[in-house]
């Protein structure tokens, strides 16, 4: 009988310690990068539990075709911590599906951050930036973190019972790992051989890019972004580590923008779940 | 989206990009009726570009058994499913009768947020080329045997990509990495540029670009560049058993020349067809249709101007410059810009003159089964 009058109170008791969970985590409106002596690249670093969290609201991208017309990821949530060297942004998304094998109609998880080049209280369009006013974009992608997590770059990867007679690079006449056989595997394929970065294998998770608008993304003049991603029970954890952008600096605000695209949902290039433009500050050193 | 003029609609249609025609046209004639579905075409092909990792499955060149052969699977039967009403009319152009396309075209289908009305084959898709579609349509009652008259009936279709006039894959693009080179007409997608969002596989369809899943970029046939920009003809066409491919360069109609063979077969004697025009794409690989199939299918496949051209094509053992231009085909490795036919003789040439006679007509040597001189029966058996 005694344990029916205490229940109420447990009750109570338990929603309060939740609530007092969640109040540990400081929400912000803007995204507040957190100075410290070193850079988390873990996801699960307790390093970001010092870092306020900002929830952004994803939109579809419906300006320009090809269009998304269906949304799916409802927000991201964000963590910034910076190094005065380096900000590194910890982003966090609900996804039930795991997608990081390519293929013919299969698409991947990915994540991108985007950072005005110039800090201007005049910010380019959020949309990939506009023509004069370049934007730097961050991307990260699931088969690149597989990849770099060790998957062989091999087709039975992702066709583990595909049977192949025979590749021309590897002849007999052509010693194994020699200069000859690599420059013959190059030309059976030409986006390597041209150096296309997206062409793999990859050495990091993250790719560099400029854009001036929809449709102009390009590879930035040098690759030096990294980070790890993770997949949860529920969702992503994934850490884009890149230089810190041009004159930012405590008490500096500029803008940053996130991009998600849903794999399972057929997202890819322009069809993805974006925010605006989010104000981005850096805090005083405390 | 702009206004451009496809003639083989023979009307204007919308499309994402302005008309630009290249200097010149890039095309080609099979003739559907020799083919023998051998696949050295596939193979010529195969061995020659698409031996890598990640290539396995791409068919740039592939042979499918009509009606059903598909790579990949139900390629043309899931688009004109969802392309609506392809009615075609007689209408006056100029003083001449031309056929007018009354449907609307994947471009003018296209749904909100899209350039082209298309679908993305699954990988399944492509797991099974040529199995069991070797089949012909209809049933064949026990007891029956062949006759003169087909009683059902199938045929081979050899396709490469059409190096389309309005590319569906380039219209596709949102990164503008497919381009179609101003001095040939070929379409080709940039692989320094490509990202691999697979929206060229999506539209084309033809289904003629392969998404590559270890370099992350698609491929498509390249119409062997290198070999036409040498003044030859394409593996596929120059390897083919049956002889039943020309290669060279088409004029819109009004400029067409009759001593232009592809113009000659496709503007003049409109005996070569273009491969499902009511999609919209001006493709520049022209049918000879099969004679013998029933013309409710392949005018679907090849547009209004079946019966005209199957009717022309069986009298072309009637028809010398039409019978001599058909005996080019599979004749030289060399592009053929230029024809005539002197007498029992077919003349090809190019800027630099003649490069080769054919004649009209092969000499033929009777071996009669009785040998006279050493007094035996010859026969068939060694």
């Amino acid at each position: 009988m005694r344990i029916r009058y205490l229940l109420p109170w447990l009750l109570l008791l338990f929603v309060a310690g939740l609530a007092g969970c969640r109040s540990a985590v400081q929400i912000t409106a803007e995204v507040v990068a957190v100075p410290a002596a070193g850079i988390p690249e873990r996801p699960d670093d307790s390093a970001w539990n010092s870092a306020p969290e900002h929830a952004a609201k994803l939109l579809l991208q419906d300006l320009v075709e090809p269009r998304l017309m269906q949304a799916s990821t409802a927000e991201v949530r964000v963590r910034a911590i910076t190094s005065g060297q380096e900000i590194a942004f910890r982003l966090e998304w609900m996804d039930a599906t795991k997608n990081d094998l390519p293929g013919p109609a299969h698409f991947m998880d990915a994540c991108a951050v985007q950072i005005p080049v110039v800090i201007d209280a005049n910010a380019p369009d959020p949309q990939m930036g506009q023509q004069g006013k370049p934007v730097e974009i961050a991307f990260w992608r699931a088969d690149w973190q597989a990849s770099v997590d060790g998957r062989p770059d091999s087709i039975k990867e992702i066709y583990p019972n595909a049977s192949i007679d025979h590749y021309p690079f590897e002849a007999r006449s052509l010693e194994k790992g020699s200069v000859e056989q690599r420059e013959m595997a190059a030309r059976y394929a030409p986006a390597r051989a041209l150096g296309n970065r997206r062409a793999g294998p990859r050495e990091a998770p993250v790719e560099d890019m400029v854009a001036e608008g929809p449709g102009t993304l390009a590879p930035a003049a040098s690759a030096t972004s990294k980070g790890r991603g993770v997949k949860t029970a529920n969702g992503w954890s994934v850490v884009i580590v890149r230089r810190l952008p041009a004159g930012f600096s405590p008490g500096v605000r500029t803008q940053t923008a996130f991009a998600v695209w849903e794999g399972s949902h057929n997202e890819v290039g322009a069809r993805k779940m974006r925010t605006g433009w989010i104000p981005l500050l850096m805090r005083g050193q405390e | 989206m702009a206004r451009v003029y496809n003639w083989q609609l023979g009307r204007q249609m919308s499309y994402w990009y302005p008309e630009s025609r290249p200097q010149r046209q890039f095309a080609a004639v099979f003739d559907t009726n020799k083919c023998i579905a051998c696949q050295t075409c596939t193979l010529a092909c195969k061995t020659t570009w698409t031996s890598g990792v990640g290539q396995e499955y791409m068919l740039w060149n592939n042979v499918e058994t009509k009606p059903y052969g598909f790579y990949p699977l139900g390629w043309d039967l899931k688009l004109l499913d969802m392309l609506e009403g392809q009615k075609w009319s007689e209408r006056e152009y100029e003083g001449q009768k031309i056929n007018h396309y009354d449907g609307s075209t994947i471009f003018e289908s296209a749904p909100a947020g899209e350039r082209v009305l298309g679908w993305r084959p699954e990988d399944q898709d492509y797991s099974y080329p040529n199995v069991g579609e070797d089949d012909c349509a209809g049933q064949v009652d026990g007891g029956a045997s062949f006759s003169m008259e087909h009683m059902a009936w199938f045929f081979y279709l050899a396709r490469i990509c059409n190096h389309c006039t309005y590319p569906a894959c380039l219209s596709s693009c949102p990164r503008g990495s497919i381009y179609k080179r101003p001095e040939d007409g070929i379409v080709l997608v940039d692989q320094g540029r490509c990202r691999g969002y697979q929206e060229c596989v999506k539209a084309c369809p033809y289904k003629k670009v392969f998404f590559n899943p270890m370099t992350g970029t698609s491929e498509k046939c390249i119409a062997c560049f290198p070999k036409i920009e040498s003044g030859l003809q394409p593996q596929c066409f120059v390897n083919c058993i049956g002889k039943i491919r020309l290669a060279g360069w088409i004029s819109t109609p009004d400029k067409a020349r009759p001593d232009n063979p592809i113009d000659y077969l496709v503007h003049i004697r409109k005996i070569a067809l273009p491969l499902f025009p009511q999609f919209g794409l001006e493709p520049n690989v022209y049918y000879i249709p099969p004679v013998h199939v029933p013309q409710s299918f392949t005018r679907q496949m090849f547009g209004p101007g079946v019966a005209e051209a199957v009717s022309a094509y069986r009298n072309a053992a009637n028809d010398p410059d039409l019978a001599g231009l058909l005996s080019l085909f599979g004749s030289t490795e060399m592009m053929v810009p230029r024809w005539k036919r002197q007498g029992e003789q077919v003349v090809g040439m190019n800027e630099g003159g003649e490069i080769l006679r054919v004649p009209l007509t092969e000499p033929v040597h009777i071996r009669p089964a009785y040998d006279r001189l050493y007094q035996i029966s010859r026969t068939n058996c060694p």
